[in-house]
């Protein structure tokens, strides 16, 4: 399936063998190429090409779903027939299934030949640079440099047809020394916007400055947030409370405070497959086109983003957040998460902090309280107190336990420039927060 | 396709210093049902190649889903190609731990075939076991199972010749009560989808889902209006199932060699053991001892060969405390002078082997529960996770669970809801002064164990049975 018109052959392969029932299909196809790095050398090195194929048969308001990563017609016709024979006896769901009609589709994802193209040796040069330069400095060099070309395919026995191919890179690293570490990361659809002399330039100025650290005792702090990390948190808020299923469910945030302004106006985060810093999919995984959602506008709580199933089962309007069916039970997920800017540069935000601690990364989030969004995590890779209104010394690592909601509540200045970092299903777009609560439990001994 | 797999590596063989294939086909059924009502039903299947070669000193793998002898011997020419570019970086030649040449076949030994179980059979049993579950406040039942087939050849340039099929078989059911601003959840047997082993359809029917649908249910009820847990220090018991990840997150990962050695860190992180740490450290009070063992019958983390093709094995960890050995692949284990220990595992025919758990077993202790918990004055009984954290070395960490259980002078007593406790790995390990006994002790199946870049999930397990901690900082989420 390398090009729209074997994606159509593929559609009427299918076609030709279900020619009696409802049906959707998701076709990938993925070349995947990954050089990783440790201890400044090239430890794993590896290539992958494969597609998959997913059906779903949809027999008088049953569902059966195959997966397969070969698509010759022998193959294709007997995992079809389990599917089949699986709708015979399964229960009918209790809400009528309906199929998508054809849609256009205003966006497409974003294609580099160069990075489709990029080698191992391409990525070993750009690897074996950054090695030597950090290596001058005394620290040693461990990450990860992908390079990826996708297609994507969704169709249905009702005439819709969506085609998609992209590019994508992926780099992230940590230096080190001792104690002293640094962390960067890059996302983007085309290799060449990769600059990894500035990425280098980057890691040493944190590293250098991430050394002797000491320790401060856990409490609620002003702190200032990279992208990195904001991303992060973003994209835990999502997973839990902007999943349309849990909130028909009664089971996040939302469901109490939809309609409410709880946060400064400030505050807006979407799903935005149209930002020009994100890297979007024209469609979810049943053909819906993606559009912008807001999650939250000018501080006001709106509403979560809906899968088909769900939109279907409940009556509500898919937001084109359709997952493939394998997680069709989760429900749906932000895809393009997007946080608006705000008008501080970040300079000025240290500047303007008195007493605060600035967070490059973290480490370990995982959910402890999903109704107030409360969360946990461990800083990482540089954490930095702030002193009347300078960075100053590095400190020790700290545990976190704070909710997401409480912290937002308490932001009070956001950067204008924002950064595309990696999100839960495609990118994030973040600026730098500051927030004058976030909750700091306990601490480690590095 | 064995006969392919030579070919590939008979074309292999001069250009290269070491060499292996691997054929993977995997069958997956996955069935979840809500509320007595069919969710998802899911088959699929996955196949393909992985050929990973050592050239010019360093590594090489590529994968393909395509198995036609021309397309892999174009898999088998990128490897190469790969090797090469790796070697622009290289150090120092990678070494290997030698390893017997091996030519055997392990078949997952099972009663029941789990993908010849009708699937109205399961989906069946999972609608009754959701359907009982819905009672007052509980609005939302889930129940999963999944079941894989997994059919493995390995090829070596070392003459090793493996063929391997693993069953295993899973699932579980949760209870969701729902009330105003608040949710609680109760899992059976396990939380997160539940217990899975290397065992057929026999390990699900011995699980009684029926038989404990009702309780879970009325639990979920409980805790809604349950008090939070409350915050202090003090004594703990932790659960099997609770405990279970307790092992993994905070021993299973530390004694990764290759988290020791550096190659994780950019991603999942690096470890406190380190290597001055070998036989020179107390990581945990003397009645803790934990092994690495994929020879236990039925465990997640069971196989004939890992996949570098080293026989399965048992070896110490903790030895009454001590600290005694790593998981370890054949690279990580000659930076040692060890053998392998047969941790090198993948999770599929594109991905290559990393340092990964097995049955990771806290071995049991002497105790009845009732003594275990007869000698808390005042504390808590916790089990069943709900969230867990740890720092990039596996020092500090936070978990918290489904329930807890007051402990007042020997007795359980009231539940309490968002329990969570927090500890520094050794300083808690130290703690343990009671290990209840082989009665209590079961081997929970981990299916998603996460690591590595591509990313891989492992399926792990971890033996346990209820363990008394004392003086650890527990307090509530909010």
């Amino acid at each position: 399936m390398k090009d729209i018109n074997s994606g159509k052959e593929l559609v009427n392969k299918v076609k030709n063998i279900l020619k009696n029932y409802d049906f959707e299909i998701i076709a990938s196809r993925e070349k995947s190429e990954l050089t990783r790095f440790a201890e400044s050398y090239i430890h794993q090195n590896v290539a992958e090409a494969d597609l998959n194929l997913t059906v779903k048969i949809i027999n008088e308001n049953r569902i059966g779903a195959v997966q397969m990563n070969s698509i010759d017609e022998a193959t294709i016709s007997k995992n079809i027939e389990k599917a089949i024979e699986v709708t015979k006896v399964t229960p009918k769901l209790d809400y009528h299934y309906q199929l998508l009609t054809p849609q256009s589709y205003k966006i497409k994802s974003k294609y580099s030949k160069v990075t489709a193209d990029f080698t191992p040796l391409n990525r070993a040069q750009l690897v074996k640079q950054l090695i030597k330069e950090v290596n001058k400095r005394g620290y040693e060099a461990a990450g990860a440099f992908k390079t990826e070309e996708s297609t994507l395919l969704v169709a249905n026995s009702r005439g819709v047809f969506a085609f998609d191919r992209g590019t994508k890179v992926d780099f992230n690293c940590v230096i080190t020394r001792d104690n002293s570490t640094a962390h960067t990361s890059f996302i983007d659809s085309d290799v060449n916007n990769f600059n990894i002399k500035k990425v280098t330039n980057e890691l040493l100025e944190t590293a250098l400055k991430n050394v002797e650290q000491i320790e401060i005792d856990p409490g609620v702090y002003t702190v200032i947030l990279s992208p990195e990390a904001v991303a992060e948190i973003l994209n835990y808020a999502g997973y839990t409370a902007f999943n349309g299923k849990t909130i028909m469910e009664g089971k996040s945030f939302i469901c109490h405070n939809q309609g409410k302004k709880i946060f400064q106006e400030t505050i807006t985060v979407s799903d935005d497959p149209f930002d020009e810093l994100t890297m979007p999919l024209p469609f979810d995984l049943v053909g819906y086109p993606r559009e912008k959602i807001y999650l939250i506008k000018d501080g006001v709580v709106k509403d979560g983003v809906y899968d088909h199933l769900t939109a279907l089962k409940y009556n509500r309007k898919c937001t084109g957040n359709t997952l493939s069916p394998e997680y069709a039970s989760f429900g749906a997920l932000p895809f393009n998460l997007v946080m608006e800017e705000g008008d501080s540069t970040i300079d000025e935000m240290i500047s303007d902090t008195k007493k605060g601690i600035y967070i490059s990364r973290f480490h370990y989030v995982n959910i402890l309280n999903p109704m107030s969004i409360q969360l946990t995590g461990m800083t990482r890779d540089g954490t930095f107190l702030i002193e009347d209104g300078k960075l100053g010394r590095a400190i020790k690592n700290m545990r976190f336990n704070t909710s997401v909601v409480d912290m937002l509540k308490a932001v009070d200045m956001i950067s204008k420039k924002r950064q595309t970092k990696e999100g839960f299903v495609g990118p994030t777009v973040a600026p730098y927060l500051r927030t004058n609560n976030f909750t700091f439990s306990s601490k480690t001994s590095f | 396709m064995k006969e392919i797999l030579k070919n590939i590596l008979d074309w292999l063989e001069p250009k290269v210093n070491y060499a292996d294939l691997r054929f993977v086909q995997t069958e997956k059924e996955n069935i979840e049902v809500e509320n007595g009502i069919l969710s998802s039903y899911n088959v699929s299947t996955s196949r393909g190649v992985g050929i990973r070669v050592l050239a010019d000193g360093a590594w090489g793998f590529a994968a393909s889903n395509n198995l036609d002898k021309a397309s892999l011997q174009e898999t088998a020419a990128k490897a190469l190609d790969i090797a090469r570019a790796s070697a622009l970086t290289k150090k120092e030649d990678v070494r290997l731990a030698s390893e017997d040449k091996h030519i055997d076949t392990y078949i997952t030994p099972i009663t029941k075939n789990p993908f010849q179980v009708s699937p109205a059979e399961k989906i069946d049993l999972l609608v009754k076991a959701t359907k009982m579950m819905i009672k007052d406040k509980v609005k939302k039942s889930e129940g999963l199972f999944i079941f894989y087939k997994t059919d493995k050849i390995f090829v070596s340039s070392e003459g090793s010749e493996l063929e391997q099929t693993i069953f295993e078989s899973g699932g579980g059911i949760t209870a969701y009560a729902i009330g105003e601003g608040d949710f609680q959840k109760r899992s059976y047997p396990s939380s997160f989808g539940g217990d899975y082993a290397t065992r057929g359809y026999e390990f699900i029917e011995e699980m009684n889902l029926l038989e404990n649908a009702e309780r879970i249910s009325e639990e979920a009820n409980q805790l809604l209006v349950a008090p939070p847990a409350p915050t202090g220090i003090m004594d703990i018991i932790l659960g099997g199932s609770q405990l279970a990840l307790q092992v993994h997150e905070s021993c299973g990962h530390p004694v990764e060699l290759d988290r020791v050695l550096g190659k994780e860190i950019s991603y999942a992180g690096g470890s406190f053991l380190t290597l001055d740490k070998l036989n020179n450290f107390t990581y945990g009070s003397p009645k803790v001892t934990i092994v690495a063992d994929a020879t236990v019958p039925g465990g997640l983390g069971t196989f004939g060969y890992d996949d570098e093709g080293v026989p399965a094995s048992k070896s110490f960890l903790i030895d009454k405390g001590k600290f005694v050995g790593y998981l370890m692949s054949r690279e990580d284990a000659f930076e040692l002078g060890l053998p392998s220990n047969g941790a090198a595992r993948a999770e599929n025919w594109n991905r290559i082997p990393l340092v990964r758990m097995t049955n990771i077993n806290l071995l049991p202790g002497n105790l009845e529960l009732d003594k275990l918990i007869g000698d808390i004055k005042e504390g808590l009984y916790l089990d069943y996770n709900k969230s867990w954290s740890i720092d990039d070395k596996r020092i500090n960490f936070q978990f918290g669970t489904e329930i807890a259980r007051e402990i007042k002078n020997g007795k359980l007593g009231k539940i309490y809801k968002n329990a969570v406790y927090q500890g520094i790995t050794p300083e808690f390990w130290k703690s343990c002064d009671g290990i209840s006994s082989e009665k209590y002790w079961h081997i929970w199946g981990v299916p998603n164990c996460g690591k590595g870049q591509p990313g891989q999930a492992m399926h792990v397990a971890h033996g346990t049975s209820p363990a008394r901690f004392r003086k650890v900082k527990v307090g509530a989420s909010k």
